[in-house]
Formats: structure tokens, sequence, C-alpha cells
């Protein structure tokens, strides 16, 4: 066993964080984080630079976690516009990936996904938004809540009813995956403001009243939806993961380097403080761990749910608990400094993506099934 | 509680719903409006604890207790504002004996803001204090020589949005050298140390502020077709959260007095405000991210208080000295 990366992704990871060094400025960081504007110049420097290539999910996650552990918020808006991608890779036509995909990998469209509603959010089974069939169209009635990307997507992979539950048990039967573009008429968005975090993205709602979806958008089969989507959240939940651990890992740099300026400058620091320290940082190494075993299960083509949901679950509260106790072992220190965002945008991690409650049932219902993890 | 601090507690009660509930959300984004600090004046609560003599109201301690937690649970900015101009800079000038600034502050002639700087741990003063609630006249802990002075002028701020108690207008502040010094460190270390209960008051304040929203929240909010409040792991955290409170409130309104049982409760509701506030978000799901449902201001505010109210080492060392009746905790 070899807890090394290997050196091509070990190199790419300093290039990421040169990059993220150089191009999130503090100024940038804290303007969009202040009038909660979308960087989209981050976006274009990023694909400039061919620092997200999502043909390649390792570099891909290593991006992410580099880069939100200097910014969360400018390094989620770079690594968010073609947030849903994977469901179309997988399951879109070739007419839709052609269409759709090409663009946003070339850097000339900006992707969302549309499941959680103003109803729920973690019981995806019990969305309302449904999609009628018309001759060769669909036509799509509802809403969708907390989308991000809302206000700037030209399109979003969209999850919605198309048929009722064959048996009310089965509420998960009778969904599927759509692509609704922002300019099919009928459709409209509203910028959610206000948010306690990631600032620099872009939130918000959709409104969907009779738009009119071509046929040829549907994703993959009629009916499958709830299906595309589960095995997207285990893809996605990864990529949280690397969210929460560049977070995590943000704080610990943070806090670390205030207690090491404060005994070069003679203050004592005791071992309260060092061992809050220790505590992130072994937090930091087990969620990294966990996160690399998810990975290495789902980018063999050997996806594992559970240990995905634990590598989410874990990594996200880590996040939390690192972003925490950093501020308090900074003190009013924190308060004046960039730790302070930092701490506003991790708590998100425990909500996205399946909350830490939802990971919990995913876990425990494998378990009780008999599921050892082997 | 004694029947006092209870009419205490519903006048108080009255006065944040029909005064402040409505507008918390505004006082969060813009600051506390003229009109409230105005009446805030009028109910008396800005000299509330000073003696009757000095043009105080002379509350004892669980009545200035029972306004702050109340005020705390609609808007910590605001309770935070009468524990600052009461606890902190009416006690210094009380000490000082600057009767004369007094009655202009209970007055609302003027108003003062401060600069906790050495006070607190991880911070500093000069150049980046953080200044709570820059006021025409700012008290500054610690500077020249390690008194508390009185600047006059507002400081040039920096104009970052702060963490916690956004409706005072927190910030950071560039403090030129023109004070005039009024008390020593160590007396203003006493006055800080004074504030234990009240402390304690504010973090259970906004505890209960957050906790009440999200019973509300987890009793409408239906997944799978059940309500929030139905799932164990929802029902059972908010009831021992809950039950954790009422403990805590117990202590605070009883009529114990002493400062080792103030440093305590302060101590454990320091912590626990952090943990009740962060469960509350969490149950509200993505709605807890955003400022309309009110709830995530009640997190920002428990973990900001925590770095300027509470002192995680400073403090848990005095209360060590305490418990073991010599210095410990020290290395
Ligand atoms: C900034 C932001 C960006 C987002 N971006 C997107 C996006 O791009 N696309 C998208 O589709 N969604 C997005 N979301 C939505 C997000 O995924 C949901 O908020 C999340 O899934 C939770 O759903 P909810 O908010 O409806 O909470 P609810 O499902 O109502 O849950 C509320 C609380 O109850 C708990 N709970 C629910 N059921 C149970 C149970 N059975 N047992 C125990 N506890 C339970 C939850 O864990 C949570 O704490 C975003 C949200 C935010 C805030």
């Amino acid at each position: 066993m070899d807890f090394d990366l290997p050196e091509e992704l070990d190199e790419y990871r300093k290039k990421v964080r040169e990059f993220a060094i150089r191009e999130f400025r503090p100024e940038l960081a804290e303007k969009s984080d202040r009038d909660e504007s979308y960087p989209d110049e981050i976006r274009k420097k990023t694909l400039k630079e061919g620092l997200v290539d999502f043909s390649n999910p390792w570099k891909t996650m290593i991006a992410i976690e580099e880069m939100c552990r200097v910014d969360p918020g400018l390094g989620i808006s770079a690594t968010v516009p073609y947030f849903g991608a994977e469901v179309l890779m997988l399951h879109g036509s070739d007419y839709l990936r052609e269409k759709y995909l090409s663009r946003v990998a070339g850097g000339n469209a900006i992707m969302g996904l549309g499941v959680t509603e103003p109803g729920g959010g973690s019981d995806v089974a019990g969305l309302k938004t449904n999609a009628r069939k018309e001759g060769n169209k669909y036509i799509v009635n509802g809403s969708k809540m907390f989308i991000t990307n809302g206000t700037i997507a030209d399109f979003f992979v969209m999850l919605v009813r198309t048929s009722p539950p064959d048996d009310p048990k089965k509420r998960h039967h009778g969904l599927s995956v759509l692509v609704v573009e922002r300019n099919f008429k009928g459709f409209d968005s509203n910028h959610l403001t206000g948010k306690l975090g990631v600032r620099a993205t872009n939130t918000a709602e959709l409104i969907l009243n009779n738009v009119e979806v071509p046929e040829e958008n549907l994703v993959g089969e009629e009916g499958k939806g709830f299906y595309y989507i589960m095995e997207f959240f285990n893809i996605s939940r990864v990529f949280v993961a690397a969210q929460s651990i560049g977070i995590a890992q943000g704080a610990l740099d943070r806090a670390s380097a205030y207690l090491i300026s404060e005994e070069s400058k003679g203050h004592f620091v005791g071992e309260e403080r060092k061992f809050k320290l220790a505590e992130i940082a072994t937090r930091v190494e087990a969620s990294r761990l966990l996160m690399y075993k998810a990975a290495s299960y789902l980018f063999n083509y050997r996806p594992n749910p559970m240990i995905t949901s634990m590598a989410k679950g874990y990594a996200s509260e880590t996040a939390s608990f690192a972003a925490e106790t950093a501020m308090e072992i900074t003190g009013s220190h924190g308060l004046k400094t960039d730790l302070e965002r930092l701490f506003r945008d991790s708590k998100i991690m425990e909500i996205w993506e399946g909350t830490s409650e939802v990971e919990k049932i995913v876990i425990s219902r494998m378990m009780m099934k008999g599921d050892k993890n082997e | 509680m004694n029947e006092q601090t209870e009419m205490m507690m519903e006048n108080i009660r009255q006065f944040a719903e029909s005064n402040i509930s409505s507008i918390s959300l505004k006082i969060e984004r813009e600051g506390i409006p003229d009109d409230l600090y105005a009446k805030i004046i009028q109910q008396g609560l800005i000299g509330a604890t000073l003696p009757p003599e000095l043009g105080g109201a002379g509350l004892d301690r669980n009545s200035y207790d029972a306004i702050l937690f109340q005020l705390a649970r609609i808007s910590p900015s605001v309770a935070f504002h009468v524990f600052m101009n009461n606890s902190l800079i009416l006690r210094s000038l009380e000490k000082a004996g600057r009767m004369d600034i007094i009655s202009e502050i209970i007055s609302g002639k003027e108003r003062y803001g401060i600069a906790p700087g050495p006070l607190m741990e991880g911070g500093e003063d000069g150049e980046g204090s953080l200044i709570i609630e820059p006021g025409s006249r700012n008290i500054v802990i610690g500077r020249n020589g390690g008194k508390v002075t009185v600047l006059t002028g507002m400081p040039r701020l920096l104009d970052k949005k702060p963490l916690g108690l956004r409706g005072l207008k927190t910030d950071i502040a560039i403090l030129e050298d023109n004070g005039e010094q009024i008390l020593s460190r160590e007396d203003m270390e006493a006055i800080w140390e004074d504030g234990s209960w009240h402390s304690a008051a504010i973090f259970l304040g906004l505890a209960e502020g957050a906790l009440e929203k999200a019973i509300e929240y987890t009793k409408v909010r239906k997944t799978f077709n059940f309500s929030l409040k139905d799932y164990e792991p929802v029902a059972f955290r908010m009831s021992e959260l809950k039950s954790e409170l009422e403990i805590f409130k117990n202590t605070l309104f009883s009529d114990v007095e002493d400062s080792l049982t103030g440093m305590m409760l302060k101590t454990l509701s320091a912590e626990f405000s952090r943990r009740a506030t962060k469960y509350a978000l969490q149950f509200h799901g993505g709605y807890g991210y955003l400022e309309d449902f009110g709830v995530e201001k009640f997190y920002r505010d428990a973990v900001s208080l925590n770095s300027i109210m509470f002192r995680p080492i400073t403090d848990k060392r005095v209360l060590a000295a305490k418990i073991y009746g010599e210095k410990s905790g020290f290395l």
C-alpha cells in the first residue's frame, strides 16, 4: 500500500496551488463575497490554464481541494460551471453531448443541476415538478430551489416527474432527466441573496411555467431519472468531500500560521491550543484518506455508495469542525482575517449534495442490509 | 425565578416582540435604526445597572440578565449594545468617576463604541483594532501603557463586513493616538470578569432564539411524508439541547450571585451557544443558510461572541485557578 499521490498528480496539485495563490487575490475573494457576485474571470482563467479536466476525475478532485484551500468561494466558482456534466457524459445521447457538453467544456457555456425543490431536497423522490408529454415535446411546470448557477447557467440538467409512480411506495419510479435551456419560453429565475457563505457562487430559484422542452432533450431513458441522479450524487459527493477537505486544510493552515507567529513573537502558546491544532490535523488526514478510498472505488468503476457517503459526511463535518476550532484558536485575530469567511463557507458542506443526516441514512441502510464494506 | 425577574422577562419580551422582531433582518443588514436606539434609552435599558443617584435604574443581576436574555433571543446585536454600554462602558466610567460622560450616554446625547483590544485573545490595539459599534467617542482598552483610554472622534474604518453583531456595524479601525487615560488594565480585567453572568445571559438568549425557530420549523417541514420532528435524530437532539438550555436558565435566574458560578455558567454556555445554533441551522436544511430565515445570524453571532466575550484560555485559567485553589493550567 502506498499513501503518496503518484508523481504526476502531485505535480498537478502543486500547479493548481500556485495558480490559486496567484489568482485568488484577497481583494477579489472579498469583493465576490461582499457583493455576492460570480467571478467569471476565474472560470475563464482556470479553463485557459487547463486546470479543470473533467475527463480526469483524480485531477478534478485534487484541483477542487487545492482551490478551496485558498478560498472556497472562488474555488467552487472555478469548478462548478460543469455541475451535472457527468449525467450527460454517462447517459446523454451523442446529440446532447455535442450540443451542450462541448460548449461547457470549451468555456462557451455554464450549466447547472436542478434537483431540489422548495418543498424538499433530502426527499428527492418527493419532487413535484411535472413534465407532460405532448406530441414531440415535454411541457414542464414547477419550480426548483437553491440551484447553483441558477441565474448564470445557459442550461440545466433537471429531474422531473414524467409519470405517476406505479406504486405509492415506489415514488422514485416515473422520474426523468431533461435538459432545460434558460432561453426556453416560460423559464424564469430568481437570484437568492443573503447566503451565509459561498457567496461568490450564484444561487437561484427556477420557475417553470409551461416550459416546452423538445423530446430529444430527454437524457437516457424515461423513468430512469432517479437512478441517474443517485449515480451522479455518488460522484459529486466525492467532489464535495474534496471541497470540504480543502476548507479544513485551509483552516488548519491559517490556525497553525497564527500559532507559529504568536510563538515567534514570544507569546506563550500552551498545550490546549496545540492539541486543538493536532485534532484538526488528524481529522483532515483521516478525511482525506477516506476520500481517496471512495475515489479509488469510484474512479476504477466500482462505486461504493456507502464509502462515498462516509467520505462526504465525515469530510463535511471536518470542514465545519476545523473552521470553528480555528476561529476558537485564533480568537479576535480570526475575526479580522479571511478565516471568518472560510468559517461561513464551511457550513454549506453539511447541507448540499446530501445533508449529514442523509449520508447517515445511506450508510446505516447499507449496514442494515448487511453490506460490510468488503 | 422571582416575581420581579418574571415581570422583567415579560416586559422585555413584549418590548422585543413589538420593537425588534419585525425589523431584526433589517438590523442585520443596515444596523440598529436611530429610533430603536431612542426607544432603548427611553425604556431605561442604558444605565439599567447604574445606581439611581447616578441616573440609572439600579436593577439587580437577575433583572438585568432577563433584559439581555430576552433581547438576545430576538437580536444578539441589540443585546450586546445594551451589555456593552452597561457592563463595559458605564462601569468603566463609573469606576473612573467620569459622571460628565455617564450622563451624556444615558440621556442618549452621545454614543460610544468600544475597542476591547488586548483584553481579548488574539486581539491587539492600534492599527487593525476590532471596534464594536464605532461611536462619536470610543473606549479603547490597553493603549498608552495598558490603561483604558477614551478616544474622541470617529476612527478610520476599513469597511469590512463583520462575521457577527452586524447590527452594531462592528469593524476594523485604525486608532489614532489621541486619547485620555481613565483606568488601569487591572481595573478593566476586573470589570470584564464581572460580566460573566451577563455574557452567559446573552449566550443563552441567542441559543433560545435559535432553538425556538428550529423547534417550530421541524414541526412543519416534512420530508419523506413525515414531519422532521418525527425522526429520532431531530427530536432527540432538539430535546437534549432544550434540556441543557433549561438547566442553564435555572442557574442564570437563580439567586446565586457569586463570580465562580458566573464564570462556570459563562464557560459552559459559550460552548453550548455554538452547538445549539449550529444544530438549529442544520435542521433548517438549505433555508437555514439564507439570512431571510433568521437562523444563520444566531450561529454567526454565537461564534463571533465566543471570540469577543469568551476567552477560551484566559477565562478557563481563571476558572481552573478557582477550582484548584491555586494557579493551574498554564503549560
Ligand atoms: C447554497 C446552496 C446551493 C445549492 N445548490 C444546489 C444545486 O445546484 N442543485 C440542487 O438540486 N440543489 C442544490 N442545493 C440544495 C441542497 O442540496 C439541499 O438544500 C439539501 O439537499 C437539503 O434539502 P432541504 O434544504 O430541502 O432540507 P430538508 O430536506 O428539508 O431537510 C431539513 C433538515 O432535516 C434533516 N432531515 C431530513 N430528513 C431526515 C430524516 N429522515 N432523518 C433525519 N433528518 C432528516 C436534514 O438533514 C436537514 O437537516 C443547494 C443548497 C444551497 C443552500
